[in-house]
């Protein structure tokens, strides 16, 4: 199995980003300054002893021309810097100001030079020790003079820049990552009271909300949030409003039942009036029953977004007139448009929404007294006309919500989600449906329904 | 004579057949879909207990019962679907003495209808009372009398209008004056309700008595409230 990796977070990959940053920046600066520093440092110190050197060459010079003077009494004189050591070549014959060091320390490229006449320097080692060695000759007197300066103290200095840039990069990296680190919790801070608003939430407090930001760059965040939020509760409130509504639509038939049921126990076998009267009471329950269950399924399925198959085209003026004979109301009068044209749709759908306005028109509107199918523009309009008390204008959009209560209901229970099927049944299939007046009286529900793409008149 | 009942309920199917369940029980019942159509009927002063649904179209449950409470003390008992919700409360507060849940058994019914009928207010003076059936409750604020043989609580010469349940209550809590009675005590002599029985109904019960009571219902100092144990008399 291969290993896998660790996956940085945003704080762990920020910190190291500055760190690297910052020790790039700093790196590149303590080279630069090091070099630069280094490379000043070098050439004063080879101009310092080039001066030296030439210094005591001249004092040598001086020193053998006067006469009778031998070069060791000369090397005596000369002052050379603390460490530095004179060698002197004269007519092939060495003297050094040292013991430990003469002309075997004298690069052989400087002896060359200096031997043809040029002055010369070199970077060398004596005796472990770096050095510079300056050669020049003294043509007056025959000679040739080097001058070997040891450099441990630049060597030393140039390590302890080393060193203290160094260490300045390391700093530097390290308040890198610091910086890093703290800026990314900065700005991973309102993830968190994202994370624990998300947990407050899960844990059912839907009240939490972020709190208001000024930051721009979190408002959005926050703004979003918010609304999700709001939109889960209200979903969810929404939900649990019609569990309660669907609880108590269904606690009704049930009552009912259970106490028809004691009526017909307790009903004298003679008294055939009193049990069928019972009889009916569950009857009737128990269609109410199954036809809110009928409800309550196809509005899931609308919920969920199910359709049931794929659309199909669907020619309403069929579909009416099956309904009405198919529900035993073959003698309500269609009215229909010729050449009305399909529409597009679940014909089960369509069909539960004609039934369905129907019923509305038997419960509320004393039955439909006719339907009507018109062609408007590309829409074809379902019109269910009844002769009953009519909706009050301010009701006429209510009655399409999820237990609406218009008015009292009087002696006619619904499952209180007919209309609102519709209206969802509609929307599904985008149209809509709407509540008007009767002209002379009553309720008319229009089922408005776009035609079948490129079904022109007449098609 | 049999008892008389109204039953409120805009539901055809519950109206149709608790009325019958009730008839089959004994009871003389006319039932009513609307509020506005039961006021008017014309025997509603004679109704003895009313049996009210909460959610009708018009008038609604809650505003029947405050409109029945203007007129009588007669019991009434409220019909719901919602047992959990507030409304149970509210409409407790509005003067219901007792409630059902929707779906219920007439059993039920019965039982809740004999618990607001056991004791009618003109009970047998109770044994323990020394003077005859006046117990004198508070004289601090004017001499407060339950006078058990009349079936009454009278504040002076004044009659304090109080409902049956409420009459049953402080008759419950002055036979065991100085004493603790725990709710689930009060919830079982005066509604007759079992262990599951909903405590609300006395909290709301004795919070209307104290209104009607104490000289300053928010310091009741006559009936007291016992943290986490009960209800107390302690007459002056």
């Amino acid at each position: 199995m291969r290993p896998t990796l660790p996956v940085l977070g945003i704080r762990a990959t920020s910190a190291a980003s500055f760190a690297l940053l910052a020790l790039t920046v700093s790196a590149l600066l303590a080279a630069g300054t090091y070099l630069t520093a280094r490379h000043y440092l070098v050439g004063q110190r080879e101009a310092t002893a080039a001066r030296q050197a030439f210094v005591d060459a001249s004092l040598v010079r001086e020193g053998l021309l006067t006469a009778g003077a031998s070069v060791s009494d000369v090397l005596d004189e000369t002052s050379p810097a603390p460490g530095a050591v004179v060698v002197v070549n004269r007519g092939g014959q060495w003297f050094t100001s040292s013991l430990e060091t003469g002309a075997d320390d004298v690069p052989d490229r400087v002896r060359g030079l200096v031997a043809d006449g040029t002055a010369a320097r070199a970077w060398t080692v004596v005796r472990g020790e770096p050095a510079v060695v300056v050669g020049v000759p003294v043509p007056a007197v025959g000679v040739q003079f080097y001058e070997l300066s040891p450099t441990t103290e630049l060597e030393s200095t140039l390590r302890t820049l080393a060193v203290v840039l160094g260490s300045f990069a390391l700093v530097t990296a390290a308040a890198g990552a610091l910086l890093g680190g703290a800026a990314s919790r900065r700005v991973v801070a309102p993830l968190r009271d994202v994370a624990s608003a998300a947990a407050a939430i899960a844990a059912g407090r839907m009240t939490t909300r972020l709190p208001r930001t000024s930051d721009p760059d979190l408002a959005v965040i926050v703004g979003s949030f918010n609304t999700m939020v709001e939109a889960l509760d209200e979903r969810m409130q929404r939900d649990a409003r019609f569990a309660a509504d669907v609880a108590h639509e269904l606690r009704s038939p049930v009552t009912t039942l259970m106490t028809s049921i004691d009526v017909l126990d307790a009903a004298p076998e003679g008294d055939a009036e009193r049990r069928r009267a019972a009889t009916q009471l569950v009857r009737r329950e128990v269609r109410r029953l199954h036809r809110s269950l009928e409800h309550l399924l196809e509005l899931g399925r609308l919920d969920a977004g199910v359709l049931e198959r794929q659309p199909e085209p669907v020619d309403l003026e069929e579909l009416v007139r099956h309904t009405l004979a198919e529900t035993s109301r073959p003698d309500v009068p269609v009215d229909a448009d010729a050449g009305l044209g399909p529409v597009l749709g679940s014909k089960a759908q369509l069909h539960r929404a004609v039934v369905n306005l129907l019923d509305n028109a038997d419960l509320h509107g004393g039955g439909a007294e006719r339907l009507e199918l018109r062609r408007e523009d590309s829409l074809v309009l379902v019109r269910v006309v009844d002769r009953g008390p009519g909706v009050p204008p301010a009701e006429r959009e209510r009655v399409f919500e999820r237990f609406a209560r218009v008015g009292s209901r009087g002696s006619a229970p619904g499952s209180g989600l007919g209309l609102s099927l519709v209206a969802e049944i509609a929307r599904a299939h985008e149209g809509w449906v709407r509540c008007e007046e009767t002209s002379g009286g009553g309720a008319t529900f229009v089922l408005g329904l776009p035609l079948a793409p490129s079904s022109g008149p007449g098609a | 004579m049999s008892v008389r009942l109204l039953v409120l309920d805009d539901d055809d199917g519950i109206r149709t057949s608790l009325s019958m369940a009730l008839e089959d029980e004994g009871y003389a019942v006319v039932a009513h879909a609307s509020a506005e159509d039961a006021l008017q009927e014309p025997s509603l002063a004679e109704v003895d207990v009313f049996l009210v649904d909460l959610m009708l179209g018009g008038m609604d449950g809650f505003g029947f019962v405050r409109e029945i409470r203007r007129r009588s003390d007669v019991p009434i008992i409220v019909i719901s679907a919602k047992a959990d919700t507030h409304d149970i409360v509210a409409a407790l507060e509005a003067g219901a003495d007792d409630y059902v849940t929707k779906p219920f058994e007439i059993k039920e019914v019965g039982a809740r209808l004999r618990a607001l009928r056991r004791r009618p207010p003109m009970a047998a003076p109770a044994p323990a009372s020394p003077s005859g059936g006046v117990v004198v409750l508070d004289a601090a604020h004017g001499p407060l009398v339950l006078d058990t043989l009349a079936g009454r609580v009278r504040r002076g010469d004044d009659e304090v209008h109080v409902t049956v349940t409420e009459y049953h209550l402080l008759r419950e809590l002055a036979e065991s004056a100085g004493r603790v009675l725990s709710r689930q005590v009060l919830l079982d002599r005066v509604w007759d309700r079992g262990y599951f029985g909903d405590e609300r109904i006395v909290d709301v019960h004795v919070r209307r008595l104290r209104t009607k009571i104490e000289a300053d219902p928010s310091e009741p100092t006559l009936l007291v409230t016992v943290r986490g144990l009960g209800y107390r008399l302690d007459p002056g």
